[in-house]
């Protein structure tokens, strides 16, 4: 076979794939009043979680299976820590998309928007998703080690009340953006 | 016409009455209105049918002054064809001013770019170089409508059926050429038999499909594109917010990276 033919075949298999996918989905006419109900409703369903999560994985209850010295249930508990973490961590990347999604909301209704910012976004989404495969790999394959998970944890809790913080912030404004749209009267108040 | 082969010929034939068919429908249902230059384009097909059919009968479809003939008459419809692109794209992203802004940048720098290696690449050999050029105006076109749709999926635009079958269509027929001229290429230079009967029957057969589906689409009046209630306070708000999200990602992406590697955290 030749090189060209494969490369050009490749390049147009992954156009059509892009094509079909970018025409077939079917995402419904988003407004900024389902954003905002969005974070009102999701954003908070992890983060009431949140103290749970931490007691969980805290350490301690691992110390005292070390000390007590029941092997089975030791490393019982080590594996529904593992599950636990990974929910942990899925929770963030919904979290994280649910943030993603509102800059996006925001972004379709500004009249203005700035190409470095969205373009600098769609790079840090890139990072992000590439550190998230990572380290969702290592937790399943078991390579990150328990303390480490714990770690994790104090992590993803600051982390998360940071965003719950960010998506509570947007949410207001998302809601004040719908409310200001659904308004009979926007038209003398804001014309555009 | 001399020197056509009796299938080629037929597809020919049923692509020219496939294009007067979605000519009709464009005026018929009034959609000339809404895309002038979608419509431009499709009679520019039917004028550079009857231009080629005139060639053909007279001097044959084997000589290289033909085949420079053919090829130049392209220049016009593929010109109308990107400005009928660029007109369906800005029918669906200009309600949303801030994304369109974003989205003919995209459309553009994609376009010019690929474009621009292609005809360096096929200045490389001229006994090529018409076909090296058109695969690479192909492939220009195929991958910057194609990050456009992307844009449009990411911000979660919503496209009407009718306009995904004219974009669509337009993007099929681009990668069906890019795929036709590399294996023409390919066949040639093996030495292969009639390689262009082949290419011919491919790139007609996909053009008919093409002008069935948007015949289809176009059938009914093309709709009025969704209208977003757009405020300023939404800018404001995009203004205010988006840096800060993005100083947001940029740190968790820095605690991701520090758990990844434990000692960058230390030091």
């Amino acid at each position: 076979m030749n090189v060209t033919l494969i490369a050009f075949g490749a390049v147009v298999v992954v156009l059509l794939f892009l094509l079909a996918w970018a025409l077939h989905s079917n995402r419904r006419h988003e407004s900024s009043i389902t954003a905002s109900k969005a974070l009102d409703e999701r954003g908070r369903a992890h983060v009431d979680s949140l103290p749970q999560m931490r007691q969980a994985l805290k350490p301690e209850d691992d110390e005292f299976l070390a000390r007590v010295g029941t092997n089975g249930l030791r490393s019982r508990v080590h594996k529904e820590r593992r599950r636990v973490a990974l929910s942990y961590l899925l929770a963030l990347r919904q979290d994280f998309e649910e943030l993603m999604h509102v800059a996006r909301v925001i972004a379709k209704l500004s009249p203005e928007v700035g190409v470095a910012q969205e373009f600098e976004r769609l790079r840090l989404r890139a990072n992000f998703l590439w550190r998230y495969r990572i380290i969702w790999m290592s937790l399943q394959l078991g390579l990150t080690p328990l303390p480490q998970i714990s770690d994790l944890s104090n992590l993803l809790s600051g982390l998360s009340v940071r965003l719950e913080e960010a998506m509570r912030e947007l949410g207001e404004r998302a809601a004040l953006v719908a409310e200001l749209a659904s308004s009979p009267d926007r038209r003398r108040i804001h014309p555009v | 016409m001399a020197g056509l082969a009796k299938y080629v010929l037929w597809v020919w034939e049923l692509s020219v009455a496939a294009q007067v068919v979605v000519c009709a429908l464009l005026l018929v249902k009034r959609n000339f209105l809404r895309i002038p230059l979608f419509t431009a384009y499709i009679f520019s097909n039917i004028f550079q049918a009857a231009v080629l059919y005139r060639i053909y009968t007279r001097f044959g479809s084997r000589s290289w002054t033909v085949t420079v003939m053919a090829w130049s008459s392209q220049f016009v419809p593929e010109l109308l064809r990107v400005l009928a692109t660029t007109e369906v794209i800005r029918l669906i992203l200009r309600p949303y001013r801030g994304i369109w802004a974003l989205g003919w940048r995209v459309l553009a720098v994609a376009f010019a770019a690929v474009f621009s290696f292609a005809l360096i690449d096929s200045w490389r050999n001229l006994f090529w170089a018409i076909a090296l050029a058109d695969r690479g105006f192909h492939l220009a076109f195929g991958i910057a409508l194609v990050a456009c749709l992307l844009l449009a999926h990411y911000y979660s635009i919503p496209i009407q059926p009718a306009y995904k079958a004219l974009l669509g269509g337009l993007c099929f027929y681009s990668c069906t050429v890019v795929m036709a001229n590399t294996i023409g290429r390919v066949l040639f230079l093996r030495g292969a038999g009639d390689f262009r009967t082949g290419w011919q029957l491919l790139t007609m057969g996909a053009f008919v499909a093409v002008l069935a589906t948007w015949a289809v689409a176009l059938r009914k009046p093309l709709p009025q594109p969704l209208q977003p209630e757009l405020l300023p306070e939404a800018a404001r708000t995009y203004w205010e917010t988006s840096p800060r999200i993005n100083a947001r990602l940029r740190r968790l992406n820095e605690h991701l990276d520090h758990f990844w590697r434990p000692e960058a955290t230390q030091s």
